[in-house]
């Protein structure tokens, strides 16, 4: 029993991290899409500055992505052995920093993608500026996803 | 900097300006008001006729890349100007009134078709209109024969014969009608009504209480042959607009000369506005200006070949621009310093130090050989096929610098396209071996070494902070502002100082702790005692002494922040390789083996996209932040030279910034 629940939680763990890491990505590119697609209604030979500027906030998705991928590597799914209840539950806390942090700094990201999306709109060259202060958010996606990882990458080594 | 007076005689302005333009060695000066016994010209009327010209040139632009984009390589941006030489200005000149026609001609074209889109919506309405009463044989305003009363028009439902029997005879049950439905839908019905001459006002008054209307515009023809003309109309509109789309291609050949032209414009507009700003008399006139130190002797000697002239230097003032010059390794980074703040006359430059901690840090960050021989490769292509304008070519130039360092950090962390290498020895020969075992010299891994790396990372930005209080103390020592220098910044670098030794001694030495610990209490002490010295009385001094050591907090945030070395560098890794996993999952069969390199380099291109964008805008937060804040404070204005500011083309052997 204690086998398939530590399987079923590492599992989660790996669904928790993508889905909602993915949901803040989700998010954050959809509104920045909507925006840059107003935008090029007006003047579509800005498609490439806006396709940087919508993309940016998708990142949260792949640091998710790769925390997933890392769990399933390690937990007997794609390789790695099966793990015990205990790393089950080592893995499911891992992935809610990147689940959590990558979420709702997608959501952050993404306002802040609209709003350079639109200053971009006004003047080109505000281009570089708007893309440096949406990368500024990424920050703090990038350092739930090392917690995540650090954890994830020494879980099987855990004798817990 | 030097200041700068040309003085020169007036029928020789024109030579001297245009070669002044074309050498860029001068910036002009403005002086609000012109020296006593001289007077300003009054330009504005032919910088408002080149300037409107200019504007013609990019409407005219803006239609003919409407109607034909013009076709651009995804990486034409890299491309430099084209090169022309400086005699082709003249011919450029001589075709500019040809150019302007061809260019109104456009803009008039445009506005042809813009008027007919408009008739065009218009028959459109006209016919939809008509359409209803498609099936009517007399004209919509016909109003009775001989006996009869002609009745034409709408009612807001939808009736069929009897039931519009029915409701007239509910109002009005001794109206004798005839009734034609011509359209109905669940909105409006159309009709033709038919009455005795004398029962005429019965039957409108009945009609009227049931919401008769009249159509919007009776005329004396039937609809259908009114709507026959309309829809002849709109096909004679589609041979015009097709007309005229073919005219407006028919000027793409003339594309470069519009380029070329609307620089010639800009450019003699720049000229009108130097103008406007010399010093003149009868016969003689006088250009204020400023020109760096180094380039005094080459405009002496222009202005000794251009014509009869003196040429004044003295030291500048305080409003003085300021030009960066730096050697091959730090000019790249001079953007970097510019897109912050053009420094003042105060600071120093910064450049080579920001340069050399960009590349560095750069490096640790996106810290892969392969992708940094990637980016060296990359860019040294992009510059040698397109042969881009000195900006662009000096980005290109601070990544390959990036680069080199990213190369030298990736085989320090055993990096080269993540595992890549360990991956490809384990499908051949099925051992599993870490890049650590793999590579004959030895390396950090950045996952299992993470600690140390972040503890390398603090130290890192340590020095970086350290230097950046450096600079503060020069420049302080330098304005002779000692107190500032040695109590401000020095006890504080003393303290930083203290606090890293203590730490070197928890993990090595302990009596490095004791030194550590003196030197830290010591500077907290010399902090207390001087930072309070402009109070008044002995409490306010003392007060404000202990409260400045609150700034502690302050500099621990910023040593913390330079963990980001560590996280970029451990994202770019990780990344790699788990793209190197996913890439390695579906087997070796042939299938599988282009699904490998397909997921390698689709993987592999969006760790580059997103690290060195990471990396770049990271890089780029620890100078500003992290080490301009302790002593940089810019402000300056940029030195921007009289020149031919185009945009298509420059002159060749011009001196282009």
């Amino acid at each position: 029993m204690d086998a398939i629940m530590g399987m079923f939680l590492a599992i989660l763990g790996a669904a928790v991290a993508t889905v909602f890491a993915g949901i803040g990505s989700a998010k954050g590119v959809g509104g920045a899409a909507q925006t840059s697609m107003g935008v090029l209604s007006e003047d579509s030979s800005m498609f490439g500055k806006m396709l940087v500027l919508t993309l940016l906030p998708g990142t949260q998705g792949l640091y998710g992505f790769i925390v997933g991928f890392l769990i399933l590597i390690n937990c007997g799914v794609l390789g790695g052995a099966a793990p015990t209840l205990g790393q089950g539950f080592a893995f499911l806390g891992a992935s809610l920093a990147i689940g959590l942090g990558g979420m709702i700094s997608g959501f952050a990201q993404g306002k802040a993608a609209v709003s350079g999306i639109t200053m971009t709109a006004k003047d080109e060259k505000n281009f570089s500026k708007a893309m440096v202060s949406i990368t500024l958010v990424e920050i703090y996606a990038l350092l739930a996803f090392i917690v995540s990882l650090l954890v994830v990458i020494s879980v099987p080594g855990l004798k817990i | 900097m030097k200041a700068v007076r040309i003085i020169a005689l007036k029928k020789d302005r024109k030579r001297v300006l245009e070669h002044l333009q074309d050498s860029a060695l001068v910036m002009v000066r403005h002086l609000e008001q012109s020296d006593e016994g001289f007077h300003r010209a009054d330009t504005t009327a032919q910088l408002k006729q080149f300037e409107r010209n200019a504007e013609l040139t990019e409407q005219a632009l803006r239609i003919l890349n409407r109607h034909q984009p013009e076709k651009k390589g995804m990486l034409a941006s890299f491309k430099g100007r084209k090169e022309i030489d400086p005699d082709e200005i003249g011919r450029i000149a001589t075709d500019s009134a040809k150019i302007v026609g061809i260019c109104q001609k456009l803009i008039r074209l445009e506005k042809q078709l813009a008027d007919y889109a408009a008739e065009q919506i218009r028959i459109r309405t006209l016919l939809a209109q008509l359409e209803p009463w498609k099936k009517l044989d007399i004209p919509l305003n016909t109003r009775e024969t001989a006996t009869t009363a002609v009745l034409i028009g709408t009612l807001p439902r939808m009736y069929d014969d009897v039931s519009l029997a029915e409701a007239l005879a509910e109002e009005c049950p001794a109206l004798t009608f005839e009734a034609e439905i011509l359209y109905a839908s669940s909105a409006m019905t159309c009709l033709v009504l038919f009455a005795p001459k004398k029962q005429r006002e019965d039957a409108e008054k009945a009609l009227r209480s049931l919401g008769f209307a009249q159509p919007v515009n009776p005329t004396s023809r039937t609809p259908s042959v009114k709507m026959q003309r309309q829809i002849k109309k709109g096909e004679d509109l589609e041979l015009k607009i097709e007309q005229a789309k073919q005219d407006i291609l028919s000027y793409t050949d003339y594309r470069e000369a519009i380029c070329e032209t609307q620089d010639y414009f800009n450019l003699r507009a720049e000229k009108y506005r130097v103008i406007a700003e010399l010093d003149q008399t009868d016969h003689v006139f006088v250009l204020h200006g400023y020109i760096p130190e180094e380039d005094c002797g080459k405009l002496e000697k222009l202005c000794e070949r251009t014509a009869d002239c003196v040429v004044e230097f003295e030291d500048a003032d305080e409003d003085a621009p300021i030009k960066l010059k730096n050697n091959k390794f730090a000019e790249p980074a001079q953007s970097i310093v510019s897109m912050y703040s053009t420094p003042s006359h105060e600071d120093i430059d910064p450049t080579p130090l920001l340069a050399f901690f960009f590349y560095f840090f750069f490096g640790m960050m996106f810290s892969d050989a392969g992708y940094g021989l990637l980016l060296v490769i990359g860019t040294a292509i992009l510059i040698k096929v397109f042969k881009p304008d000195k900006k662009m070519r000096n980005n290109l130039k601070l990544f390959q610098y990036c680069g080199v360092s990213t190369m030298l950090w990736g085989l320090a962390f055993g990096s080269i396209f993540g595992d890549a290498p360990a991956m490809i020895y384990k499908m051949i020969t099925g051992n599993a071996i870490t890049m650590k075992e793999l590579l004959p010299w030895p390396t950090l891994d950045t996952q299992k070494d993470a600690l140390f790396i972040m503890i390398l990372s603090i130290a890192l930005g340590l020095v970086h902070i350290l230097v950046g209080m450096g600079c503060k103390f020069y420049v302080c020592w330098k304005r002779k502002e000692y107190a500032k220098a040695l109590f401000d910044t020095g006890l504080w670098m003393l303290m930083l100082i203290g606090f890293a030794v203590l730490a070197a001694g928890m993990a090595s030495l302990p009596v490095l702790i004791y030194v550590g610990g003196g030197i830290a209490v010591a500077s907290a002490v010399g902090l207390i005692l001087t930072q309070g010295r402009g109070k008044k009385n002995i409490f306010g001094k003392l007060l404000g002494g202990v409260a400045s050591l609150y700034d502690i907090t302050s500099y621990i945030s910023d040593l913390l922040s330079y963990s980001r070395l560590l996280a970029l560098g451990l994202t770019t890794g990780v990344m790699a390789q788990v793209f190197n996993m996913l890439s390695t999952l579906f087997g070796t069969s042939v299938f599988g083996i282009i699904l490998m390199i397909l997921v390698f380099v689709a993987g592999h291109a969006v760790t580059i996209a997103l690290n060195a964008l990471g990396s770049y805008v990271h890089t780029m937060r620890l100078q500003y932040v992290e080490m301009f804040s302790k002593f940089y404070e810019g402000g300056g204005k940029p030195f921007e030279p009289f020149s031919l500011k185009s945009k298509h083309f420059k002159t060749k052997g011009s001196n282009e910034d």
